[in-house]
């Protein structure tokens, strides 16, 4: 019961994280039908970068919020130069493989700017466990699912009722009447995936204090975000938080009771299972296309 | 000239393999040269997957591994010699490979590459964790020296065979390229719309493409585990993943001589990036970028497009060889004969609260010109749209004669010989013309993958029946001088004579034509006009949908009017004409009209 609770605790931890990238999945191909394939990267700067302000001397609040700001720049800048100029071919070659390629640089720089180690981000929410029936748990390690939660409500929220949101939605059913409805589309293209690689910073800073940063970080934990939202639905937000949290308790069990090299085998397994049964994701529309 | 070309080619590259060992002047040099044999077979795979369907693969390094892996352990634990152990890998990479494709391309192609990045990073875990059977990170010493039936294949005769399994591997890649496996998985990647409704498979074109890429990776697997004599699992990660994919890229996706040349240069290249350690890894992002922004087509792609800057491609063909057009369409193809009768009861479609279609009953009569017309969002599309699958009706049924089609798959429907043409045009934009007919044509080609790998007899007979058919329809609808040109360069109103040619290249009995008039000129709807006409003696029923009432008047022989997704008049063109029914969803009622005057 009680290494039972523990696991889910610390899958929900690992969750949110999940979540949270696969969120930002969501929010780029939602409104631009291209993903960003660097994206662990922006997670993975946010943590590096939080760290190396740390390290100068900075207060840890400022440090994130700089991070998270360097983490959407990243993002905005990529779109600009990597996916637009790809945006209008048929396939998705183009843009995946800048974006692939633009990853790879990053990681190599960080590498040998940040060392090839991993660091512990120095954060209040792991100075002391709490314990709840048993379960060792960090504050850090409850706040994760609960932001993870909280930005999938805004962002339903800004997609409901704000202007930009609902613009982002009508970019994403038909870029061309949108345009000639007067708005921006590349600006929707730019503030999605600048929000998208923020939220990934977000994550990145988050997890560092619970799972150690380092240049490498972002594949492994882009890569099963993907997963989770292919699993969840990439059109639906509630839809890959819930998939997100889920997968990671899912994890926690099968490499407590089974072991690390299964974790990666099952839960990628799942993955082409809910592909073959529910092509569109647990909780994904269909997309109705016209022809 | 074109025909002797990659004869050429294959020449040119024979001798090279023949004359390279005769010049390497030490073991490491050769030893090098032979590792880029083992690459070339996995960059010539992953060139079917990248340059024709448009997917990416970012695990190939995991499927080498699994080949690897399989020839080694079969070698050592059960005694399997070169050739039992090729089989066995490449029999396990394909199964692995259809499964990771099969469920992943039907829904995106972007899923596949993120599903196979995973699928490397798993082989890798299980090659380091499962120690009983892979060694673990020591990984797999004393690999049998290779032997094929008894005889030992080492040194030069190592050499000869990996030569001759390039060799094998470019002329069946080459080949498969250039039938209509080939044509089918370009067209796929251009619209995957128009390719099911010319009867292609999407999903098992897509599958195949990847299968293939990985049962040559899983081979160059093999040769590599033989060749080492020791595996481990630090020689199969991501950024081997990285370097096959940037093999195929940097050549010119989609070109032979371009897997080739790649592979040649990320073989050689790596020695020289050592020295750069960490730079190294920096490298291929940017190599990869380079070529993504300034040789997007890679270097052999590029060269063509210079090439034919000087030595501009006719655009027109030779109609020598055309044949009579009715005998050209009319072919029984599959045993399906003579006219067509559409029979649709009771569809009902509905898109949330919306229904486009009411409880609609048509009946196309074999031989027949049937217009459907009414004003917009009466839901001519969307009926046109759940005939062809499409759409799934929510209720209801339609029928090919009297055989029930409700449900079935758009490209399954197509192959019942129904073809159709698309309100806004879908044709495979980077394809000519010539090559958009062939697409057409696809469902009368019988010949099997093993023809095509071969050009059997067959093969060959059936592609010039197709080319000679091609030939007939180009000269039908007036598009000759046009052949080679690229479907996108067509002026508008080509585009839509081209889509019609296309439908009619699958030897259709029923014939959709979608708004085929929409956005012509009057001489261009009075050419159209004609040809349907002519279409329609052939003994092809067709259903046309239109908005322009001369067009209508002049060629149909029954009209069903549509208003609100219900049918209000089904009559002859003259009835239907003065049916107040008709003339109130047109034009409002006449009070409003009067009202309107005053």
């Amino acid at each position: 019961m009680q290494t039972a609770l523990q696991y889910i605790f610390s899958g929900l931890a690992i969750g949110g994280i999940y979540a949270l990238v696969a969120l930002g999945f969501h929010i780029m191909w939602s409104t631009a039908k291209a993903v960003n394939f660097a994206h662990g990267d922006a997670l993975m700067l946010g943590a590096v970068l939080a760290i190396m302000g740390i390290d100068v001397g900075l207060p840890i609040a400022l440090a994130a919020l700089l991070a998270v700001a360097a983490s959407c720049l990243f993002g905005v800048i990529l779109e600009r130069y990597a996916v637009r100029p790809f945006a209008k071919t048929p396939t998705s070659i183009g843009w995946m493989l800048t974006t692939i390629a633009v990853g790879i640089m990053l990681e190599a720089l960080v590498t040998m700017q940040f060392g090839g180690f991993s660091r512990p981000l120095p954060s209040p929410g792991v100075d002391k466990a709490l314990n709840i029936l048993g379960a060792g748990v960090y504050p850090q390690e409850l706040l994760i699912p609960a932001v993870a939660v909280a930005v999938m409500l805004g962002f339903v929220w800004m997609q409901r009722s704000t202007l930009i949101g609902r613009a982002m939605q009508a970019v994403a059913f038909d870029r061309n009447a949108a345009a000639l409805m007067g708005i921006d589309v590349n600006r929707m293209f730019a503030i999605s995936f600048g929000l998208a690689s923020a939220l990934g910073g977000a994550a990145g800073i988050l997890v560092a204090p619970v799972t150690q940063a380092s240049a490498q970080m972002g594949l492994i934990l882009g890569l099963k975000g993907f997963a989770v939202a292919i699993i969840g639905g990439v059109t639906s937000a509630p839809g890959v938080v819930i998939a997100g949290l889920a997968f990671g308790i899912i994890e926690k069990f099968v490499e407590g009771y089974i072991s690390t090299a299964a974790r990666e085998i099952i839960g990628f397994s799942i993955a082409i299972l809910v592909l073959l049964i529910y092509p569109q994701g647990l909780f994904g529309k269909r997309e109705v296309f016209k022809v | 000239m074109s025909a002797r070309l990659p004869l050429f080619g294959f020449g040119l590259f024979l001798a090279f393999l023949v004359v390279v060992p005769l010049t390497a002047t030490n073991e490491y040099e050769l030893r090098l040269f032979m590792l880029f044999l083992i690459y070339a077979v996995v960059a010539l795979g992953l060139n079917i997957l990248v340059g024709l369907t448009g997917l990416v693969s970012l695990g190939q390094a995991g499927l080498f591994a699994l080949g690897a892996y399989t020839g080694a352990i079969l070698a050592v634990r059960l005694g399997f010699d070169l050739v039992s152990a090729s089989i066995a890998a490449i029999i396990i990479a394909s199964l692995f490979g259809a499964l990771l494709a099969y469920p992943t391309v039907r829904v995106r192609g972007v899923y596949l590459a993120v599903i196979t990045i995973a699928f490397g990073m798993i082989v890798e875990n299980v090659a380091i964790e499962w120690q009983g059977l892979t060694g673990g990170p020591m990984g797999i010493t004393g690999i049998p020296k290779p032997s094929a039936f008894g005889i030992p294949m080492t040194g030069f005769r190592y050499y000869t065979v990996l030569a001759v399994v390039l060799f094998a591997v470019v002329v069946v890649t080459h080949n498969l390229k250039r039938s209509k496996y080939g044509r089918a998985m370009l067209a796929v990647s251009q619209s995957e719309t128009a390719a099911k409704s010319v009867g292609l498979n999407v999903t098992g074109i897509r599958t195949l493409a990847f299968v293939i890429a990985a049962a040559t990776a899983g081979l160059a697997g093999v040769l590599y585990a033989f060749l080492n004599s020791y595996i481990s699992p630090d020689t199969f990660t991501f950024s081997d993943s990285i370097r096959f994919l940037l093999m195929v890229v940097l050549g010119g996706a989609g070109t032979t001589s371009g897997a080739l040349i790649g592979a040649f240069i990320l073989t050689y290249l790596p020695e020289y990036l050592q020295q750069l350690q960490y730079w190294q890894k920096f490298a291929y992002g940017l190599l990869l970028a380079v070529v993504m922004f300034v040789l997007p087509m890679g270097i052999v792609g590029t060269a063509v497009v210079v090439f034919r800057r000087f030595v501009p491609r006719g655009r027109s063909i030779d109609m020598g060889n055309a044949v009579n057009i009715e005998a050209v369409v009319r072919q029984s193809v599959a045993g399906q004969t003579g006219s067509a009768e559409l029979v649709a009861s009771n569809l009902t479609i509905r898109f949330g609260g919306l229904t486009a279609l009411n409880n609609v009953s048509i009946r196309v009569k074999p031989a027949q010109i049937h217009a459907l017309i009414g004003p917009n969002g009466a839901g001519k599309s969307t009926f046109v749209n759940s005939v062809t699958g499409f759409y799934v009706p929510d209720e209801g049924r339609f029928e090919l004669d009297g055989v029930n089609l409700t449900g079935q798959a758009s490209y399954l429907i197509a192959r019942k010989g129904l073809a159709r043409t698309f309100q806004n045009t879908e044709l495979f934009g980077d394809l000519t013309v010539f090559e958009n007919l062939m697409v057409g044509y696809q469902r009368r080609l019988g010949y099997t993958l093993l023809d095509a790998a071969l050009r059997t007899g067959r093969f060959r007979r059936q592609e010039e029946e197709c080319r000679r058919a091609a030939i007939s329809i180009l000269a039908f609808v007036g598009l000759g001088d046009f052949a080679h040109e690229k479907a996108r360069f067509l002026p508008f109103g080509l585009q839509r004579r081209l889509e019609i040619a296309r439908a009619l290249a699958a030897a259709p009995r029923l014939l959709l034509l979608d708004e085929p008039a929409a956005g012509l000129t009057t001489q261009e709807i009075e050419e159209l006009a004609g040809m349907i006409r002519q279409i329609a003696s052939f003994g092809i029923s067709i259903l046309l949908i239109e908005h322009h009432v001369d067009l209508i008047m002049s060629v149909a022989d029954q009209v069903t009017v549509l208003d609100y997704g219900a049918v209000i008049a089904s009559d002859t063109p003259a009835s239907v004409q003065n049916d107040p029914r008709v003339i109130e969803a047109y034009f409002g009622t006449a009070t409003v009209l009067e009202q309107a005057v005053s």
